[in-house]
């Protein structure tokens, strides 16, 4: 968790004091240098963190550690070296702030985030490989570095955790801010923070909604590399989890919603948007309960006896894949409509063709909605092989609806009226603790995320070719899980909050003896 | 301090809801796949036992296949036995559910994809005497297992394809069968009318199969012929048919044409 968000800032960093570059607008300089002061002792946190995994590795699975040695001996010099060359450009990208030009201190900033990425992607190598061993013989002796690495899912897990990261990075900054405002004594300080949260949330929900597509390709090379292994994921052992993750996300989708609901209200003009509100939360509400509908009933084993059956005797199977993967795309497309009407709270477009980008953003949302459905009952209508590679037009379409409606929004908003003034800092105050619930949220999906990618291999350190032959090697319940992820979660914030006091100490006054 | 204790709390009350949604839902530990016992000198009837627990345990078969419902992901298991007998022109169904374990692509039922890793590789890595076990138990899904210990499939490492006959042996040694025998007559012959009935809706020893075709489907009434247990009615005691079974030889005895016949009999049963 702390490598994600030492990964993360840097990238979001860097993009806004970018943005405050190019603009020159002295907020956005100021905005990036805060998130970065976060940076420092995180840095500290995650490499000692990092350092007690590979210790307790070594100390209780020695014969798997040095078999993984064995395959990435070589990567293991370019991964230290990168490690110091990280600590390098961290320390000089935050303490050389304002010391540079503002292009030699964003060269720092890229030199960051191309080492941090890199870092990141040899450690998951290295896992991935854990799950789809690839560049081996079938005695597992190394053949090939590259293919070792290059692993049927490597680059999908690569992907998946850029996006993940910022997601989560942005998240935790959000809740920062959040923690700011709510001590905040001016009102210039609340209007920075507010704004700063705003920021922080955008980053996350930003990068939350083309996550699940990325989540599908990781799935799919699952499958690829073994269908069993797929099957144990969605339909065996962890198929539940999916649903607590359904939950989770659903609670994301709420929780971001709201925040932007409650948003709108300091945003003069936006009244006007109100009256959509209730028919965003209805669907966000229906599309949520139909994806955490569980494929059979929870039922014991004498109940499923009498039902013949873990499935419900005159509905049979409730929740299936067709209808899920229409409930969660429509979640997406309606957060984004709630963001859009948020962006444009007190815009009056003014450009000629206003009547006719209004028009063709409406007929876009609506084919898209209707295809998105159309294809979700095809779904239940054809054979297992064609109902899995119908996902794909549902992900290229809402990908699309929601590329074009943006470019459209851009020139369509490009010179608008504006009505009102965004009032920062007069947000309700709970609006940041759902910035913190937001927070909690993501971590706690993280974790959960973290236990099934593991677990996945079942009783296998390498799949198929290293069993976990220990006495006590078991996969956990989904309840066991949780308790472990819960209080991880718990521990990480009280971490974090520690964190974030430290930080806060840089701007507070030296301590002067009493006079 | 105010702030912190609320954000606290807030946290504590946010991690506590979704761990509670985590212990409602069904909780299950997987343990590594235990090996079953199996004997050079089991008997067939013993080797469907053990191929049995092979399947729900290291096979992890039942990951995808279904039995007795239609199958999502791999095929309906119910009725195999049956099935295997007539899937490929020129194959026994040993020939069929042997190549079906060690070279799953080489015949895929239409509609699935090919999914099936061989079952002698790893993860699942089945020994020889464990995949005769499994193609036994899955004789016996709707067929008479036939399969010994002792056949060689053209898998092994000594090649030759020797499949057990699909005939049945009678006790001296003469190939006997019934296999022209009516469903009715299938009926009388293994006794099933002490316990069940077939013209009224009373309850004997066993539930009534009056109308047996209206309340399960082909799939459903072969299990419950070759695995009763796994579905007991409610006031009806488990284990009871099943030893019964045993103890009459049906196990032995019945032919997949004969039980072909049985269940075409059942299924037409509809109470009127």
């Amino acid at each position: 968790m702390y490598a994600a968000f030492v990964l993360a800032v840097p990238m979001f960093a860097l993009l806004i004091e970018y943005i405050g570059y190019k603009t020159g607008d002295k907020r956005y300089d100021k905005l990036a240098h805060e998130f970065t002061s976060l940076l420092s002792v995180s840095f500290s946190f995650t490499a000692t963190l990092g350092a007690i995994l590979t210790f307790m590795l070594m100390i209780l699975y020695p014969r798997f550690t040095s078999y993984l040695v064995s395959i990435f001996d070589k990567t293991f010099w370019p991964y230290g070296l990168l490690f110091f060359a990280e600590a390098g450009f961290l320390y000089s990208y935050y303490y050389g702030w304002g010391k540079f030009s503002p292009r030699i201190h964003m060269l720092l900033g890229v030199g960051l985030n191309i080492v941090g990425t890199a870092i990141m992607f040899i450690a998951n190598a290295w896992l991935s490989f854990m799950t789809s061993p690839s560049g081996i013989d079938e005695a597992g002796n190394l053949v090939s570095t590259w293919d070792a690495v290059n692993n049927y899912i490597w680059m999908p897990i690569n992907i998946h955790r850029v996006m993940a990261n910022v997601c989560f990075g942005g998240a935790i900054a959000a809740a920062y801010a959040g923690f700011k405002f709510l001590g905040a004594k001016t009102k210039e300080e609340k209007a920075h923070y507010d704004w700063m949260g705003y920021v922080g949330n955008f980053i996350a929900i930003s990068a939350l909604l083309p996550l699940p597509f990325a989540g599908y390709w990781l799935g799919s090379e699952i499958y690829a590399f073994r269908a069993q292994m797929g099957m144990v994921l969605m339909g065996g052992a962890f198929s539940w989890l999916f649903i607590i993750q359904a939950v989770l996300i659903g609670m994301l989708f709420l929780g971001a919603n709201y925040y932007l609901w409650l948003g709108m209200e300091r945003i003069e003009g936006a009244e006007k948007y109100k009256k959509f509100v209730k028919y965003l939360l209805a669907t966000i509400t229906v599309c949520f309960v139909v994806w955490a509908t569980p494929h059979s009933l929870v039922a014991t084993v004498e109940e499923a006896r009498k039902m013949g059956g873990a499935h419900h005797p005159v509905l049979g199977i409730l929740g299936v894949m067709s209808a899920k993967n229409t409930a969660v795309n429509i979640m997406i497309l309606t957060t984004y409509i709630s963001f859009l009407l948020y962006r444009r709270g007190n815009k009056v477009a003014t450009v000629s063709w206003a009547p006719l980008g209004h028009t063709a953003q409406f007929l876009i949302f609506a084919v898209t909605i209707i295809f998105v459905i159309i294809i979700g009952i095809v779904g239940y209508f054809v054979e297992a092989s064609v109902r899995i590679g119908l996902s794909v037009p549902q992900v290229i379409s809402v990908l699309s609806a929601m590329i074009s409606v943006t470019i459209i929004d851009i020139f369509l908003f490009r010179n608008a009226r504006i009505v009102g003034q965004i009032r920062w800092g007069e947000i309700p105050a709970r609006a940041q603790y759902m910035l913190f619930f937001l927070a909690v949220t993501f971590t706690w999906l993280m974790g959960l995320m973290g236990y099934v990618r593991s677990g996945l291999r079942l009783h296998w350190h390498v799949y198929e070719v290293m069993k976990d032959t220990s006495v006590d090697a078991f996969t956990p319940t989904l309840g066991f899980a949780a308790t472990v992820v819960s209080s991880i979660v718990i521990i990480f914030f009280i971490f974090i909050m520690f964190n974030f006091w430290l930080t806060g100490l840089l701007h507070k006054k030296d301590w002067e003896p009493k006079t | 301090m105010k702030n912190v204790i609320k954000i606290f709390v807030l946290t504590i009350l946010t991690t506590l809801f979704y761990w509670y949604v985590a212990q409602m839902v069904p909780q299950k530990e997987t343990h590594p796949p235990e090996s079953a016992e199996v004997r050079e000198d089991m008997s067939t009837a013993e080797m469907v036992v053990v191929g049995e627990k092979i399947s729900t345990g290291k096979g992890t078969c039942f990951l995808c296949h279904t039995m007795g419902s239609e199958g999502s992901r791999a095929p309906d298991l119910a009725g195999i036995g049956q099935r295997a007998t007539t899937r490929i022109e020129g194959y026994s169904d040993i020939d069929y559910l042997a190549e079906s374990l060690f070279e799953p692509a080489a015949y895929v039922v239409n509609g699935y994809n090919p999914i099936m890793t061989p079952a002698h590789k790893a993860p699942i890595s089945l020994t020889q005497p464990e995949v005769l076990a499994v193609v036994a138990y899955l004789q016996s899904l709707g067929g008479s297992p036939t399969v010994t210990m002792k056949t060689k499939l053209k898998y092994s490492a000594d090649a030759s394809v020797t499949p057990a006959p699909t005939a049945v042996a009678s006790s001296d040694g003469a190939t006997v069968s019934y296999d022209n025998l009516s469903g009715e007559e299938l009926f009388n012959k293994y006794a099933c009318m002490a316990c069940h009935s077939l013209t009224d809706p009373i309850q004997l020893l066993g539930p009534s199969l009056y109308d047996v075709g209206n309340r399960l489907s082909r799939a459903e009434i072969y299990e419950a012929i070759i695995d009763p247990d796994a579905v007991v009615n409610e006031g009806f005691v488990k284990g009871v048919m099943s030893a019964t079974l045993q103890g009459a030889g049906f196990d032995k005895d019945i032919t997949p044409q004969q039980l072909r016949t049985m269940v075409e009999f059942l299924s037409e049963k509809k109470g009127s």
